[in-house]
């Protein structure tokens, strides 16, 4: 008789696995067998999906048969180590697919833990860890000349060329200097960012141009550099990737300049995010801005093979001793600073980005706790198993190895979905992020990041299941046989167990006062008074640039042109002109230097931020006069020049509050003197969180500027629809001038706490997280303990204790261990927000108040976590309790 | 009188079919007969179950026969009933005789 089954409809394969690998060897052949005789036989009476779905009902029922021949006799047998290995695993899997929602539970935890910390992790990867794009980059150094303070300071051409030359460590270096270059190609004028440069900038670095060359030692002298590299963006969107480029001539700041060459797409403008177009420096040691104290030059050097950091230094610094010798009065500062660039990219951001790894790591860490404690619950239940194992001769190897690879398979499955939920978790990041982090753009889940989620998932895995191990060898496992079912808890896994979870309730603890802290700080940050008004004030840069605008006085009409054009704008409250404003990423510095008190070397004397201001600009920004007069359009080109001093300016330089009247000089050199005429309230230029430095302002046309303006505008109606209007005008008023940064004043304020608040959003989740984790730990352990102690209660209440006593006994447990970790967190926190301190604003490490705040809330949320096991224990019916044992 | 730990109900009826088919029985056979005289449906997972058990029980022996091709080339472990088997059984089926006698055949009262 023949049947389908000749015909090879064969019964589903997976199923046949299943009975396979369920099924020990001595019983398969003949099962297997049985088996697909009967399926040929359901083959012969009915459909083929029928006979399937039978196989699988008869699969299924399989599983759960027992096969007393699999695993003792098994674990009696010498086997070698590789199939001891892979009958552990299997055995693992057996068991924990015999618990599939506790195995779940345990798999989601860690998963959720690994996911959080590699997607902070990849994030962090990016902007701390990865190497920048520059062959051999841990040789370029930033060089700086140190500043009295001992902060790095710029320097001077002549010091840059006279530090080059110590050849004996330094392969080769270059300066750099901002520049604002504006590029008109016939139908739109746009300003860019620029840098000019050094000759061999691009040597230096180690970077080709993908098109062209870099450019030559003829080209970096004065009237020859009129030459420019472009950027890979700018030649792609503005010169439509056009290889003919090289060699053409380009209008830059109305003239000339000679392409030379294209930038390939991967080269990242480091030390001047965002440049586009590089020129030639041009400067010789003749020039009168090219003198040892005339400190603008930014430089990178490239260190000898083999020289180190230190070494390096030591020689930078005997030659500086030199130059000091040799010019006494141009020299301040005591040395030369050297950072490596990678250094130099991350510094900002290190102190939060490690600040976050820690915080999610410790979510990773109470995530692994709560894993370890579930096992735990599972692990005193298979006591009897266990014991059962070792007298029929199963080594105590033999069950650690079963554990670990329980572990092991715990820690694959967590890796799979911990890498899913990281995937996920990064995008979020992402779209959060703040755009100061460095290097967004590189941040992704590749290789390196899915092997730090393996890496981190065995870790947590492995971990998790050899505290429950070690508790359960440690323990007398012939104690357990003779106890056997009867689940005896003793007093050393209430220990262990409750170790677990104040081990969680104290990372959460850290965790919630390291966000309260941040919190905290950043709420403080947000009230501080940055000393000008943001609602409904616009900034935009201009600039003019060309020909038409080569002598100071087109300059000044145009401006005045301007300012007016926008002034007649219909919404326009008042517009005002400034060579800098706050928060617009500006750093213009130069030395005070007094009349009547002439230091001793005018290095040495204070330098502060200097506004070159149209007179509206106080009344623009709100900034309050505090004694004296302001500037007023009277101050003009003619007049005897006057400053105005910020508050913290004039207490530093005329301590009593003599500054009304007294003449200095701003900057050094012939610059004029100065009288000062008033006082006006302090700002704070680098943001919420900068110091409030000495400021000066003059009358922008008793200053001569390089063409380049920050303009804010006043509104009376919504700031943003007034944007189209102030170009509108601004274009048909000074044809060919540049707008750039446009760009509201609450916009930049919100930039400048940008990272502060990313950091605080991502802490505020993780301490959620830890809150959860740490109380459904403590639920889970106190659930599990008012089971197992069932029959005890019970002979409690039969011998007469009141249900409140019971309530208390569970309670009382609950809350030795929630005391315990609370106490042991606290000390921790104390140590540790020392590691975000650098984020902390206005707040003592550890404020009391706030932890105050902390305990309560974990104290709150362990009393709700203990309340129903607590309930339950006291409902427990002595009779039912009892018969059941 | 035999002194027995008593068999299942389930396990009376493999026994029983285990004398009803004779050297022809393996876990199928059975199966079918079980079911061909009883009318119920049987997993073979719960045979195997109630086979493995008297096996420990040494109430029954076991041998392995040729292999035939309809299997795949899997050989048939076929089953016999040992004589602590036969008694076992006997005592059962005493007892239920016994707990039986003097009732009506709808078990009742007469």
């Amino acid at each position: 008789m023949t049947s389908r089954f000749e015909k090879g409809v064969g019964p589903p394969w997976l199923a046949l696995r299943l009975v396979s690998w369920r099924v020990p060897e001595p019983d398969r052949e003949y099962l297997v067998g049985d088996l697909l005789e009967a399926f040929r036989e359901q083959l012969l009476r009915h459909s083929d999906a029928k006979a399937r779905a039978w196989f699988w009902r008869e699969t299924l029922n399989l599983m759960v048969t027992r096969w007393p021949s699999a695993p003792a006799p098994a674990d009696l047998r010498p086997e070698a180590p590789m199939d001891s290995l892979l009958h552990s695993i299997r055995t693992a899997l057996r068991s924990l697919t015999r618990a599939p929602a506790l195995t779940a539970l345990v798999v989601l935890t860690l998963a959720l833990g690994i996911g959080a910390t590699t997607s902070v992790y990849s994030v962090a990867r990016a902007a701390l860890f990865a190497a920048p794009p520059f062959p051999d980059s841990d040789r370029l150094m930033l060089m700086w000349e140190r500043d009295p303070q001992l902060g790095e300071g710029n320097m001077g051409y002549a010091t840059f060329q006279d530090l080059s030359r110590e050849t004996a460590v330094i392969e080769s270096a270059a300066a750099m200097s901002y520049w604002f270059p504006t590029l008109n190609d016939g139908s739109e004028t746009t300003r860019l960012a620029g840098q000019r440069v050094t000759w061999k900038f691009f040597d230096v670095l180690g970077v080709q141009p993908i098109l062209g060359r870099g450019f030559t030692a003829d080209e970096d002298r004065q009237g020859a550099n009129r030459i420019i590299v472009m950027g890979h963006n700018i030649w792609a969107t503005r010169f439509g990737s056009d290889s003919s480029i090289v060699g053409r001539n380009i209008t830059v700041n109305g003239v000339a300049y000679l392409v030379a060459g294209v930038l390939p797409a991967t080269f990242e403008s480091l030390f001047a995010p965002g440049t586009e177009l590089w020129a030639p420096l041009g400067y010789d040691a003749s020039l009168p801005y090219a003198c040892r104290t005339c400190r603008h030059l930014r430089v990178v050097a490239r260190l000898k093979p083999h020289v180190s950091l230190s070494e390096a230094s030591q020689q930078l610094n005997v030659a500086h001793q030199r130059l000091r010798e040799q010019f006494p009065t141009e020299y301040a500062g005591p040395g030369t600073a050297l950072t490596p660039v990678h250094e130099f990219v991350v510094r900002d951001t290190r102190a939060a980005l490690l600040a976050l790894l820690a915080g999610v790591g410790l979510v990773a860490l109470i995530a692994c706790f709560n894993a370890a404690n579930l096992l735990l619950s599972r692990a005193l239940r298979r006591e009897a198993e266990f014991a059962l194992r070792v007298a029929l001769g199963a080594s105590r190897g033999r069950l650690a190895t079963l554990l670990i690879a329980e572990g092991f398979l715990i820690a694959l499955a967590a890796a799979v979905l911990g890498s899913l939920f990281a995937i996920i978790g990064v995008d979020v990041l992402l779209r959060m992020a703040p755009d100061g982090l460095p290097r967004l753009d590189q941040v992704k889940v590749d290789g390196m990041v899915l092997a730090f989620a393996a890496g981190l998932a065995l870790l947590t895995g492995v971990v998790a299941s050899i505290v429950p191990g070690w508790a359960l060898l440690r323990g007398g496992l012939q104690a357990g046989v003779r106890q056997g079912a009867r689940s005896v808890v003793g007093a050393g896994r209430h220990n262990l167990r409750g170790g677990l979870v104040a081990a969680e309730m104290a990372l959460a603890v850290m965790l919630i006062s390291g966000t309260s802290l941040l919190f905290g700080s950043v709420s403080r940050l947000l009230a501080v008074n940055a000393g000008f008004s943001t609602p409904d004030r616009l900034s935009m840069q201009l600039s003019l640039s060309g020909p038409r605008f080569a002598d100071s006085g087109a300059v000044t009409q145009a401006w005045r042109g301007a300012l007016a054009a926008v002034q007649a704008i219909p919404g326009v409250r008042s517009a005002a002109l400034a060579s800098q404003i706050p928060l617009g990423g500006n750093f213009d510095m130069y030395g005070m230097h007094l009349a009547d008190r002439p230091g001793a070397n005018p290095a040495e004397d204070p330098s502060a931020q200097r506004y070159a201001v149209s007179p509206e600009y106080f009344g623009v920004m709100d900034i309050p006069l505090r004694a004296g007069r302001s500037i007023t359009a009277a101050d003009h080109v003619g007049a005897p020049r006057v400053v105005l001093l910020n508050e913290a300016a004039a207490a530093q330089l005329f301590p009593g509050g003599a500054a009304l009247g007294r003449r200095l000089q701003v900057g050094g050199g012939d610059n004029p003197y100065a009288t000062v005429v008033g006082v006006v309230g302090n700002t704070l230029h680098n943001g919420l969180d900068d110091q409030e430095g000495m400021q000066v302002y003059m009358n922008l046309e008793q200053w001569e500027e390089d063409g380049g303006m920050t303009l804010v505008v006043h509104t009376s109606v919504p700031v943003e629809s007034m944007i189209p209007a102030v170009r509108t005008a601004l274009r048909s008023t000074v044809p060919g001038i540049a707008i750039s940064k446009v760009a509201t004043l609450e916009r930049l304020m919100d930039l400048s706490t940008a990272n502060r608040r990313f950091a605080l959003a991502l802490f505020a989740g993780f301490a959620l997280v830890a809150l959860i984790l740490a109380a459904a730990g403590l639920y889970g352990v106190l659930s599990a303990t008012v089971v197992e102690r069932t029959r005890e209660i019970g002979v409690r209440t039969a011998l007469g204790a009141q249900r409140g006593s019971i309530l208390a006994l569970v309670l009382r447990q609950g809350m030795v261990m929630t005391g315990l970790g609370l106490a042991v967190g606290l000390f921790a926190t104390w140590g540790s927000t020392r590691i975000i301190s650098t984020l902390l604003f206005g707040v003592g490490a550890s404020d009391p108040l706030v932890l105050a705040a902390v305990v309560s809330t974990l104290g709150v949320a362990a009393l709700l976590a203990c309340a129903l096991p607590a309930w339950r224990a006291s409902r427990v019916d002595p009779v039912i309790a009892l018969r059941g044992s | 009188m035999v002194v027995a730990h008593g068999l299942g109900e389930f396990e009376q009826l493999v026994l029983l079919s285990l004398l009803r088919l004779g050297p022809e029985a393996y876990g199928v056979a059975i199966r079918d007969e079980i079911e061909r005289q009883t009318g119920r449906s049987v997993a073979l997972g719960a045979v195997y179950t109630t086979l493995l058990r008297l096996e420990d029980k040494r109430l029954v022996a076991t041998r392995l026969g040729e292999p035939t091709p309809q299997r795949g080339g899997r050989r048939k472990k076929y089953y016999r009933p040992l004589a602590a088997g036969r008694r076992e059984l006997a005592a059962s089926i005493d007892a239920l005789r016994a707990m039986t006698r003097g009732l009506t055949p709808n078990f009742e009262l007469p």
